[in-house]
Formats: structure tokens, C-alpha cells, sequence
């Protein structure tokens, strides 16, 4: 490897990044303006989901729990309607996302503790807004019903106490409130910095559709000094992202760093690192930019979205997509940043993570090196 | 691109349209009574969880927490069986989430919940001396329309299938003058004996056709291979989707127009795309969202497709239910072609 001619194709790429301004702010800003917008929407608390009731029970007890389960922000009460194909309808309209229907029998058979049927209709095609407010509902109406209970069995004479026999005391470590935004901002960041390192596949696609692969060849520069030099750019410039985006998620979002700022940065690096030679492997194999694109897009920023566990859990998925998680840049990255802003924890646990980027990014660089040889031939 | 496309849709959405299972619990059970395996085997039950090998203190627990290797851990304290069988007594367990991961965290508090609750509910009627086939609280019966079995693939796989439509169409389009520009041949095409409008629409008409082709072949993969039912009219969804891929090409073509070099075409698409990819209500649905985003959602073109492509497959509707829907995506298809062709011709001329 020669330093100097590394740094002559470095020196190449940047310029091409700078010489048109349009281009460089936008490898500059897309990461971090994604970023902003993905949290801003995908964060956000479940509420005010809409619902119909339908009354058959018409009595004091009934409206007084209609009136419970909507009395919180979580669910309102949208329409009282007199039909199922009234809720049919609003159902179909997307109107409301829930309806309850409280059977003839409903005050009846509560105060005779024989239980009650409870009718509860959710949009299936929205499982979000329809499991939450079955859920919702079901805890509105268990403790209505303990209150009733609770109730008689005062008549009885036998403590309340007894009601709930076991405490279960849940907290939550890193992230007390269970808040998606702290934890889904540290995860996006594998994905918004894998932006502009989807675009260092075009580079090499650029020489060839330009046919100015051959003048690079003819030079004295090596294979891996060429595929290198024009990683470092991409490096830098997502480095200077990486700088960026904690202030916002600091700053911006409330989310806590509690590890060292400088092993985030390095691990960064080698992030991005791993990252760019994925690319730089679609950037051998095709010829021109526009397949060289729609290929990072799908080799590496759907997987990358979908695959490395900041949605979907990985021990959920199956074997096969668990395998190719590993090989992923983005899992072990997720686990890094999730590691140092939340758990604050440092290099003695996050090496098998580092070691595993260093060495998909070689194999990558090199399997980059070994084609792009056979493919000149 | 075309085949990739619909191979990928095929993987993700294999992936990724199951119910979150197998998540790693790790127990401190100082009981060890019948009592308190039966609470482990009822969580075991659930189907939720994956049980690592049981510790006997708190340090590997906060160990495994750091790691990230578990997503909760539950201890038992000594006296569980003792004070669950005595009247007055009230054992207390503890449960500590992982909160780096919140969505596999809220999942495993929801299933300890319920299990606790079942078997609380259980020593109570033991307590009181009643029949617990006889006493009964709330009796749920719960439907869910539209998806019965309520399938996470009948939700994931349309907005999977929707970005990457999406993506393929506003590529395909973001290239048509980027790359013309870029080895200087759009001057050649200018001098030629071709009307502008010409130029246009000879490059949209293949990117329609690609869009439409795509379509298919992921549809195709969505019904068939996940079983998602299209229970509405094809022929109108087809029609719509036509009306839908019309839509994105005008920006596409826009932002051709605007891009320097092929680099530049593809940063601007990915960027809005990945805006759009927002209001498709993957992770969150957009009534949930903050008010200035639900009414941002309303300018999105993605958005109102998702929503007529979801209510054909999944609600059956037809143009009764879904006017609201088209009537908005035909405005902005105006206004967004209208003002693209305006500037793609002022450019070439």
C-alpha cells in the first residue's frame, strides 16, 4: 500500500463530493434531516384512537363504564351508534379503529359476578391502534370490575387488600419509561449514516460509464489503494455526521450518552468502514451507477432497515434471517450506539462487535479487490 | 431490479411479519417451591419468551442486562410460596426491562403482566373459596375484522410493498435527465427534430411501465406467498395504481430535471423517500403522530395510496369508501405533474 497514491484518489473523490455544492450538502445533511423526521414520526405515543359503543344494556352501570374507558387520553369515544352496520360502516370508513358492544345483560351480570361478555371489534388492518385498544379497554374494564367487586365483598366484611395477591414491580433499566424515542434514535443511526455510504457504489460506476476506468488502471496506483481511496472521503464526510447527530439527539430528543464519546467515534469509523466496502463490492460488480444503486438498495439499506433488529427483534426472526443479521454492518452498530448512549458501556464489552465490523469490512475490500481484478482481465 | 424487487419483498417480508417471540428471560428463582415453577412455566407457556439457564444471583443479571443479551429478567424473591398461600401475605416480584430495546421490552412486560394477573386472579377465588368456573370476571370476545387472524402480514407486507414501489418508480424516473446531463447528451436530444413534450413523455412512458410490472410481480408475492386476500375490485387497484405510479414519476422527473449528475438525482430520491416511507404507518400509525405531521401526511402521495391499497386487499372497498382517498391523490397527481412538466419544459427549452 502507497500512502501517497491513497491519497491522490482521496483527494480525487473529495473533490468530486465539493465541486458541486448541491451535492456535497445533501452526502452532508441527509443523514441527520432523515434522522429528525423518522424520529419525529415513528416515536410517538399510541392515543386518542377513536371508538364506537354499542349500548344494548342502556342502564346507569353501562354508561357509567362507557364514560370510564373513555375518560383517558388513550381512547375517545368517537360515536354512540344504535346497529352493528353502523360500526360496520365506520369500520370500513376508517373512522373509528375499535368499537365495544356491551351485551342486554351487561349491569345484571356484573353485579351478580357472573361474568360478562364483552364484545370487542378492531380494525385488523391497523393492528397498532386496534391491540392497543384492546388493551386499554381490558384494563378499563378489569379495574371497573375489581371496584364493583371490591364493592360487595366490603358487604362481606373481606379486606381489599386481598384482591391482588402478588406485587409485581416492573422498572425499566436505561430507558425508565420504556420511551421508543430514546432508544429508536441511537438505533436509526446505522441506518441514516448508511445513507450516503449507499452512494459510494456509484464511484466506482461512475469511472465505468465515464470510460475513465482505464486511465485509472494504466496509473501506478494499486487495486486496493484505488478501492480504499475512494472509501476514505465517504468515511470522513460520515464522520463529521457522526459528530453532528449526538448533538441533535442530546440536545434535541433528551436521549442520554452515557459512554465515551471517543470510543463512539472510533467505533464509528470502523462502522463506516464495513459499510462502504458492502458497497464498494455492488460497486465492482455493476457497471453502470443506476444498477449499481438500485443494488446497494437492495443488498444493503432494505436488509439494513428491516434485518438488523431496531424494529423487529432479532431473536424473533427466523434462523436464516438471524444469520444474515450477523454479517450485517447495522446489527452490530445498532448494538454499539444502543451500548454507548444508553447502557454506557465501553470497549471491554462492545469488542466482539468491533472485531466482527473489521472483519466483514476487509473481507468485503477484499473480495472488492479479487473481482474487480477478474472483472478487468 | 424488477425481479430483485419482488425477491426482496419475499425475504423482508418472511422475516419480519411474525408475533415477537423466543425474547431472552433470564429468572433468579430464590423460591425454588412448586409455586414458583408453575409461575415459570407459565411464562414459558406464553410462547413469548426464551428462558436462559437460571442464575442464582444478581450480577449476572446486570451483566446480561449490558450486554444486551437479554431483553428481561424476573426474580423471585424466598418467601413467594409462603406468602402466596398465607390470606394476608403478598409476594413481590421483581422485573427488570431492558429499555435500550423498548418494543421487545414493552412486548415481555405485557406477557409477565398477563400471566400474573392470571394467577392472581386464581389464588383470590382460592382464597374466597369459589369455583373458579363458576365466578367469572370480563368475559372478552374479541373479533378482529378485516384480519382475522390478526397476521402481521396483512399489515407489514402492503407498506413494504409500498416503499419499494415507491423507490423503484422515483429511481427509475430520477435517472431519465440526470444521466443525459451528466455525459452531456440531453443537448444532442434538444437539437433533434422532438417536441419537449415528446422528450417527456418518451422517458415516462418506460417508467410506467416498470412501475406497473413491479407491481404486479410484488402483489403477486403479497397474495400469493402471504396469503394477504385482495378482497376489493383488482381491476380498480390496478387502475388506482396506475393513477399512483403517474403521481411519482412527476416527481421523479422533477427531480431529474433539478440534479446536476446521476450522484446528486439519487441523494434527492433517497432523502425523499425516506420522508414519504414516514406516512406509510409501518412502525406507527399516522393518527398517532403529532398534529402538524398528520396534516403533512395529507400532502403525501404515499400516503393516500397506502390507504387505498390497504382498504381494496384487506376491507374490500370500492370507490364508495375510497373517494376521499383517489379525490386527494388525482389533486396532488395535478398539481405535482402539472408544476413538474411546467419546469421540465422551461429546463429543455
Amino acid at each position: 500500500m502507497s500512502f501517497r497514491h491513497l491519497w491522490a484518489v482521496t483527494r480525487k473523490e473529495i473533490q468530486h463530493i465539493f465541486r458541486d455544492r448541491a451535492t456535497f450538502i445533501l452526502v452532508l445533511i441527509t443523514p441527520t434531516v432523515v434522522l429528525l423526521l423518522m424520529t419525529y414520526t415513528l416515536a410517538v405515543n399510541i392515543e386518542h384512537v377513536p371508538l364506537a359503543v354499542l349500548d344494548y344494556d342502556q342502564s346507569p352501570t353501562s354508561r357509567a363504564f362507557i364514560q370510564r374507558i373513555t375518560a383517558g387520553e388513550d381512547l375517545d369515544l368517537y360515536s354512540q351508534v344504535d346497529s352493528i352496520a353502523e360500526i360496520e360502516d365506520m369500520l370500513i370508513q376508517g373512522q373509528v379503529k375499535a368499537a365495544v358492544i356491551i351485551s342486554p345483560g351487561f349491569s345484571r351480570d356484573l353485579l351478580s359476578l357472573q361474568g360478562i361478555d364483552l364484545q370487542v371489534i378492531i380494525d385488523g388492518t391497523e393492528p397498532e391502534s386496534g391491540g392497543f385498544a384492546v388493551e386499554h379497554i381490558g384494563w378499563r374494564a378489569e379495574a371497573f370490575a375489581n371496584e364493583i367487586l371490591a364493592d360487595q365483598f366490603q358487604i362481606q366484611g373481606i379486606p381489599l387488600e386481598s384482591l391482588q395477591p402478588i406485587d409485581l414491580r416492573v422498572q425499566a433499566w436505561f430507558n425508565p419509561g420504556l420511551k421508543p424515542i430514546i432508544d429508536l434514535v441511537p438505533g436509526l443511526i446505522s441506518i441514516v449514516l448508511g445513507f450516503p455510504a449507499l452512494t459510494v457504489a456509484l464511484t466506482l460506476a461512475r469511472e465505468h460509464e465515464h470510460s475513465t476506468m482505464e486511465q485509472l488502471l494504466v496509473s501506478p496506483i494499486k487495486r486496493t489503494d484505488l478501492l480504499l481511496g475512494k472509501i476514505v472521503p465517504y468515511i470522513l464526510v460520515g464522520l463529521l455526521n457522526v459528530m453532528l447527530i449526538p448533538i441533535f439527539a442530546i440536545l434535541w430528543f433528551r436521549v442520554p450518552f452515557q459512554g465515551n464519546f471517543l470510543v463512539f467515534i472510533a467505533l464509528s469509523a470502523i462502522f463506516l468502514f464495513a459499510e462502504l466496502s458492502m458497497g464498494m463490492v455492488i460497486g465492482v460488480f455493476m457497471k453502470s451507477q443506476s444498477a449499481a444503486l438500485a443494488m446497494s438498495f437492495l443488498v444493503v439499506m432494505f436488509p439494513g432497515f428491516f434485518l438488523t433488529g431496531i424494529f423487529f427483534p432479532i431473536t424473533a426472526m427466523p434462523e436464516i434471517a438471524r444469520l444474515e443479521s450477523l454479517f450485517l454492518p447495522g446489527t452490530h452498530y445498532a448494538i454499539i450506539t444502543r451500548g454507548v448512549f444508553l447502557t454506557g458501556i465501553g470497549l471491554e464489552t462492545l469488542w466482539p462487535n468491533a472485531v466482527m465490523l473489521l472483519i466483514i469490512g476487509t473481507a468485503f475490500i477484499l473480495i472488492s479487490a479479487l473481482f474487480f481484478k477478474k472483472r478487468l482481465a | 431490479m424488477l425481479i430483485g424487487g419482488a425477491l426482496e419483498l419475499l425475504a423482508i417480508g418472511w422475516a419480519t411479519s411474525r408475533p415477537i417471540t423466543n425474547l431472552p428471560l433470564m429468572i433468579w428463582d430464590q423460591d425454588h417451591s412448586p409455586a414458583s415453577r408453575e409461575l415459570v412455566l407459565a411464562l414459558e407457556n406464553t410462547g413469548t419468551f426464551l428462558l436462559e439457564d437460571q442464575v442464582q444471583s444478581l450480577s449476572p443479571i446486570e451483566d446480561a442486562l449490558n450486554r444486551g443479551d437479554i431483553n428481561a429478567a424476573l426474580i423471585i424473591p424466598p418467601d413467594y410460596s409462603t406468602q402466596l398461600t398465607s390470606l394476608l401475605g403478598k409476594p413481590t416480584l421483581n422485573v427488570i426491562l431492558n429499555g435500550a430495546e423498548s418494543i421487545p421490552a414493552r412486548e415481555a412486560q405485557r406477557a409477565i403482566e398477563g400471566v400474573v394477573n392470571d394467577l392472581g386472579e386464581q389464588v383470590v377465588l382460592q382464597h374466597l373459596g369459589l369455583d373458579p368456573d363458576q365466578t367469572a370476571g370480563f368475559n372478552f370476545s374479541l373479533r378482529v375484522w378485516f384480519n382475522e387472524a390478526l397476521s402481521e402480514a396483512y399489515y407489514s407486507t402492503p407498506a413494504e410493498l409500498g416503499l419499494m414501489l415507491e423507490f423503484t418508480i422515483l429511481l427509475f424516473a430520477a435517472i431519465t435527465f440526470s444521466r443525459e446531463k451528466e455525459f452531456g447528451t440531453l443537448e444532442q436530444m434538444l437539437v433533434m427534430p422532438f417536441s419537449s413534450l415528446e422528450i417527456i413523455l418518451g422517458k415516462a412512458i418506460p417508467v410506467i411501465l416498470v412501475g406497473m410490472a413491479d407491481f404486479a410481480l410484488m402483489l403477486g408475492v403479497v397474495h400469493f406467498a402471504f396469503h394477504v386476500p385482495i378482497r376489493g375490485s383488482g381491476l380498480l387497484l390496478f387502475v388506482l395504481a396506475l393513477g399512483y405510479t403517474i403521481v411519482e414519476l412527476g416527481k421523479g422527473m422533477a427531480i431529474s430535471v433539478f440534479s446536476k449528475s446521476q450522484h446528486q438525482a439519487f441523494l434527492l430520491v433517497l432523502m425523499i423517500g425516506m420522508i414519504d416511507f414516514m406516512f406509510l404507518g409501518y412502525a406507527v400509525p399516522v393518527e398517532s403522530m403529532p398534529r402538524i405531521m398528520q396534516l403533512l401526511a395529507n400532502i403525501i402521495p404515499a400516503h393516500h395510496w397506502l390507504n387505498i391499497l390497504r382498504s381494496i386487499m384487506l376491507k374490500g372497498s370500492g370507490l364508495a369508501a375510497l373517494w376521499p382517498s383517489i379525490l386527494a391523490l388525482v389533486i396532488l397527481g395535478i398539481i405535482i405533474n402539472t408544476f413538474s412538466l411546467l419546469y421540465v419544459r422551461r429546463k429543455l427549452e
